[in-house]
């Protein structure tokens, strides 16, 4: 067993043959990491600090052996061990998870959830669900220095350090370890170390983490008297909260209370049902038997990545297309699919990243580089708007010599001209004019919209894992980058859709992942209206080969995002890559929508396929599949009646 | 015992269905209105996973195809059939074309270094070539290499032959033989019903004719294939019945390896206003076949006619059989197909292996010529790379 995944983590940052571990860097993480920092420990271990989201990614992307990684995201990847004895929790008062506000909690409409815990936000929404008759609002925000600023009608759940400091500033404050110990009698574990299971983590190590922690616990009045030389916490402050608040063990009582909190979470449709293991459990004999875990995914159950995983892999094409079939039946039960009349743009080709997937664009200076004039721009436009169609997809290359001014001439121009919806650019877009212009995504953004960008096309995801990312295309955002626009877009009122291009140099694993990062998200904001995926197109002009690509493996995929991607209303067909008859085919393997008719596409088709049909070919497809038609528009209202 | 009934289908789908898979259970064979039912149902994919069964049950996991060679001698037709864009082409007409010997030939001699095991002609019907240039034909082939398996000339041309040189069938295909012929393609068959065909295809074989064609040919010991033009104006009672007399047929000779359903394609012919089956109406047709044709070995998806994308959807809905290597298409695309004209052994294999089936080479009998390595997991399964060896644990070999 032991050579057997030491290669898996042991090599990234530590190629001296260290265990790469991740932690964070609030206060109440100190007892347990700091040891670790010295001898003899550190010869051992190399310790990543980060934010705890980033914690879960470094240990799913196997980028860390073990992190301590909050326990909701553990839940949500469904196959982390944890390491016994060690843990962050609280048996009553935490003091650093609150929901203060300034009114009492039953006349609250709206909660502003940290968005640095999804752990303590699902405790949140768990403990109001019992508070109030009825759900409050929920959004996302990350605080300004000082806390949150609340009017009469908005809680906060503020986490970590700064909850410390909180305490006193607000009238109403719900301490959500105390509220969690009164309703259950047990205490809260927030976060554990935690490993993949498929990693072994060697007894001699989960001895040296123990012993840390012992080592750490000794020295909790020096580290709460460092805290205090930052000067917003007093020494003695920290001191009570390392001792009297934050619990360190991992026990069967904290492993009780683990327990229920997850399957109370799962009863909620938060989280998925997960079991509790501990790295020094023998794993049990079996698994659950496939044909449970299809129809809990027909019910609409949420799946964790490990379920999700073995769906792909050992279900048969059929099961996982009934199940997805199943999914879409329930949210969608008047039998109708839709589609878009609108047109796809590509307003220049000329690039600076140079995807090694793309044949489409062209170097800045290249003869056939282009950025399409106003009159060629307004002959399309005019042509959507004789034609009956709604919307303008608007996309390009990342062109350095387009300033943010020239998009905002250009959208208060076709909003001014055209009757279209504007449903412009991608993140990548978004970043580089951020870049290029100096300007915070949010100002870009806001700029944007109030030039008339209705909403931002889920276009450029590819793989959200940077792995991947680096491999295929080097110069583009990164993961979190793409996820950070989509925040703060919905965060601004603005819809977006998500996609996935899978095919080139990632794995199964990579997709889930990336599937799990879009559900997360979408758990904070509401704002995805749908999923599209396909595969990569390798013809000629691209410069990488094609992985795993197929018609059985796209019809997979699709399911599967039906099934795992429960909080997203919508999942489209692509059958631009796919083919009309795929794209048919794809309605009873989980799929609502056909997309759009396509005028033209330039970007996909430089790769090879080209497939073009109008309205009436779609709709005669939707129905020789068993279904009725409807036109939409963005938001996916409804523009026609059924037929 | 005959097809156990998936699971799936136990969840709340039509009392139909159920009888339908019970009846199959029992080996009992299906009526008119069962296919007709199944064709109806709109639960096609239900229906798929039952043919799937059925396709599991004959042939596990393998797909066959083989490396074959499609060649049209003539294109030069006196017939009118509707659907077909060569219809009524004379003899230096534009795009009419009539190859010499030494034309056809030469297609198998530049190919000898990596040889097709199969010649499948098809041609129109020309009123003026003599008989013995189709027996030349045949024994230049023979000659050129003595084991290739000729499948030459739907029954539509024998029965052509025998009225232009008046002859038997039997005289004819017994000549045939001698030069070389060893099986019966399966066009020409459209829709049987007359209703259709005398609409479609009026002025060439009857169906009684070109049944009795094969009758002569399978008493003589020759395979055939039989075929199936859907979607264009015929009805789903058009295709049971049509099926219905296959199986009949089947019954009396024996001689069927495979059924094509072939889709219709509208371009450039005389219905090009019709606008052709989709996807759904092929997993549809290929699924209902293979549940009716229960005495027919092998049903065959036409990658040609549906794209290989579907057919790849198609091994799962009741095809075993996905047809060759073809090299150079040229009937379908005259008529518009957008599929690519030749497909090499390597993409039809890494297309049977994406779909998740066992790819195998066949001869024109179905005996195994090689078994290539089946994906390792379900379709679209990889494992987790081995970061150490920075190697992608590749699905294909």
């Amino acid at each position: 067993m032991k050579g057997k995944n030491q290669h898996a983590v042991r090599s990234r940052g530590a190629s001296d043959g260290r265990l790469v571990l991740a932690g964070v860097s609030y206060l109440n993480s100190r007892p347990i990491l700091d040891p670790l920092d010295r001898a003899p420990y550190a010869d051992r271990f190399s310790i990543e600090r980060v934010v705890p989201s980033e914690v879960a990614r470094m240990v799913a992307e196997d980028e860390a052996a073990v992190g301590l990684i909050p326990v909701a995201a553990a839940a949500t990847l469904g196959d982390i061990r944890f390491v016994r004895g060690i843990g962050i929790g609280a048996r009553g008062p935490v003091r650093s998870v609150l929901l203060v506000s300034n009114v009492p909690l039953d006349r609250i409409e709206t909660v502003e959830l940290d968005l640095s815990s999804r752990t303590s936000a699902v405790l949140a929404r768990l403990l109001l669900a019992r508070l109030r008759p009825s759900e409050p609002r929920y959004v996302g925000r990350t605080y300004p220095a000082g806390g949150p600023r609340l009017d009469d009608k908005t809680a906060a759940l503020v986490i970590g350090d700064p909850a410390l400091l909180l305490e006193s500033q607000f009238p109403h404050v719900l301490d959500l370890g105390q509220a969690w110990f009164e309703w259950t009698g047990l205490p809260f574990l927030f976060a554990a170390w935690g490993a993949r299971k498929r990693t072994h983590v060697m007894s001699g190590d989960q001895t040296s983490l123990r012993e840390a922690l012992a080592v750490g616990l000794s020295e909790r009045r020096a580290i709460a008297q460092d805290r205090a030389r930052a000067g917003d916490i007093d020494a003695v402050t920290a001191h009570a909260y390392l001792t009297e608040a934050i619990r360190y063990e991992f026990g069967d009582e904290e492993r009780r209370g683990l327990e229920l909190f997850f399957e109370k979470g799962a009863s909620a449709g938060l989280l998925p049902k997960t079991a509790v293991r501990f790295v020094d459990e023998p794993e049990p004999a079996t698994l659950p038997p496939l044909d449970t875990l299809l129809e809990r995914a027909a019910q609409g159950e949420r799946l964790s990545g490990s379920e999700a995983m073995r769906l792909a892999t050992e279900a048969s094409l059929f099961d996982v297309g009934v199940a997805a079939d199943e999914v879409r039946k329930k949210k969608h039960p008047s039998g109708v699919v839709t589609y878009i009349v609108d047109r796809n743009v590509n307003y220049t080709n000329v690039c600076t990243t140079s995807c090694r997937f793309c044949a489409f664009y062209r170097p800045v200076g290249h003869p056939e580089g282009y950025v399409l004039s106003r009159e060629e721009l307004g002959r399309k436009l005019q042509e959507v708007v004789d034609a009956g169609g709604v919307q303008i997809l608007l996309q390009g290359g990342l062109n350095p010599d387009l300033p943010l001014a020239w998009y905002e001439d250009l959208f208060r121009w076709m909003k001014a001209n055209y009757r279209l919806g504007l449903h412009a650019l991608s993140p990548e877009e978004i970043w580089h004019i951020s870049r290029l212009e100096g300007l915070p995504i949010e100002i870009v953004l806001a700029r944007l919209h109030a030039a008339g960008l209705d909403s931002v096309p889920g276009g450029g995801a590819e793989i959200l894992v940077d792995r991947v990312r680096r491999r295929i295309a080097k110069a583009k955002c990164t993961s979190d980058m793409w996820l950070e626009v989509m925040r703060v877009a919905h965060q601004m009122g603005l819809r977006s859709s998500a996609t996935m291009m899978y095919g080139t140099v990632d794995t199964i694993e990579d997709r889930v992942l990336h599937l799990l990062k879009l559900r997360d998200l979408q758990d904070e904001t509401g704002g995805f209206t749908a999923f599209f995926c396909w595969d990569f197109q390798h013809e000629q002009g691209t410069r990488i080969q094609a992985g795993e690509t197929g018609t059985s493996l796209y019809l997979r995929m699709q399911a599967l995002a039906r099934i795992v991607l429960d909080n997203f209303d919508h999942v489209g067909a692509s059958w631009v890559t796919q083919g009309p008859d795929i794209g048919e085919i794809a309605l009873r393997f989980g799929a609502d929508d056909f997309g759009s008719v396509m005028f033209e596409e330039n970007v996909v088709s430089s790769a090879g396929t080209t497939y073009c049909i109008d309205a009436a070919a779609i709709e005669g497809r939707i129905r020789a599949a068993g279904f009725r038609s409807v036109r939409r528009n963005v938001r996916y209202d409804w523009l026609t009646e059924p037929a | 015992m005959a097809g156990a009934c998936p699971p799936n289908l136990r969840r709340g789908h039509m009392q139909t269905l159920e009888s339908i898979a019970a009846k199959m259970a029992h080996g009992e064979r299906l009526s008119f209105d069962d296919g007709v039912a199944l064709f109806r149902h709109p639960d096609w994919v239900a229906v798929g996973q039952l043919a799937h069964s059925e396709r599991t049950r004959r042939h596990e996991d393998r797909a066959y195809f083989n490396r074959n060679m499609r060649l049209e001698v003539t294109n030069v037709c006196v017939a009118s059939c509707l659907f077909c864009s060569f219809a009524k082409l004379k003899e230096g007409d534009p795009g009419a074309h009539t190859m010499r010997l030494e034309e056809a030939w030469r297609e198998l001699e530049t190919r000898m270094d990596d040889p097709p095991s199969e010649i499948h002609i098809v041609n129109g019907l020309h009123p003026d070539l003599p008989f013995s240039y189709y027996e030349k034909l045949l024994r230049g082939f023979k000659r050129i290499k003595p084991d290739v398996v000729l499948k030459c000339f739907t029954a539509v041309e024998i029965h052509f032959f025998a009225e232009l040189y008046k002859m038997t069938y039997e005289e004819v295909l017994s000549k045939l033989r001698a030069a070389g012929l060893d099986c019966l393609p399966g066009g020409g068959a459209e829709i049987f019903h007359p209703e259709v065909r005398t609409r479609i295809a009026n002025d060439k074989a009857t169906a009684d004719q070109y049944l009795e064609v094969h009758d002569v040919a399978h008493r003589l010991g020759m395979k055939t294939n039989t075929t199936m033009l859907y979607g264009h104006i015929e009805t789903f009672e058009h295709r049971v019945d049509h099926m219905l007399r296959v199986r009949e047929q089947q019954d009396k000779s024996g001689g069927f390896q495979a059924f094509i359903p072939l889709a219709f394609h509208p371009d450039g012919n005389g219905m090009k206003n019709l606008p052709g089956p989709t996807g759904v109406d092929d997993l549809r047709t290929l699924a209902v076949s293979r549940l009716m044709l229960d005495n027919v070995d092998h049903i065959k998806a036409y990658w040609v006619s549906s794209t290989p994308k579907v057919a790849q959807i198609a091994l799962r809905f009741g095809a075993d059989d996905v047809d060759g290597t073809i090299v150079h298409e040229t009937i379908y695309h005259a008529a518009g197909s957008t599929s690519p004209q030749g497909l090499t052994r390597d993409m039809l294999v890494r297309m049977i292996r994406e779909a998740g089936f066992l790819p195998v080479e066949r001869d024109s009998y179905y005996g195994i010529v090689h078994e290539f390595a089946r994906a390792a997991l379900p379709e679209g399964a990889v494992k987790v790379r081995d970061r150490k060896a920075n190697k992608h644990l590749e699905v294909i070999s």
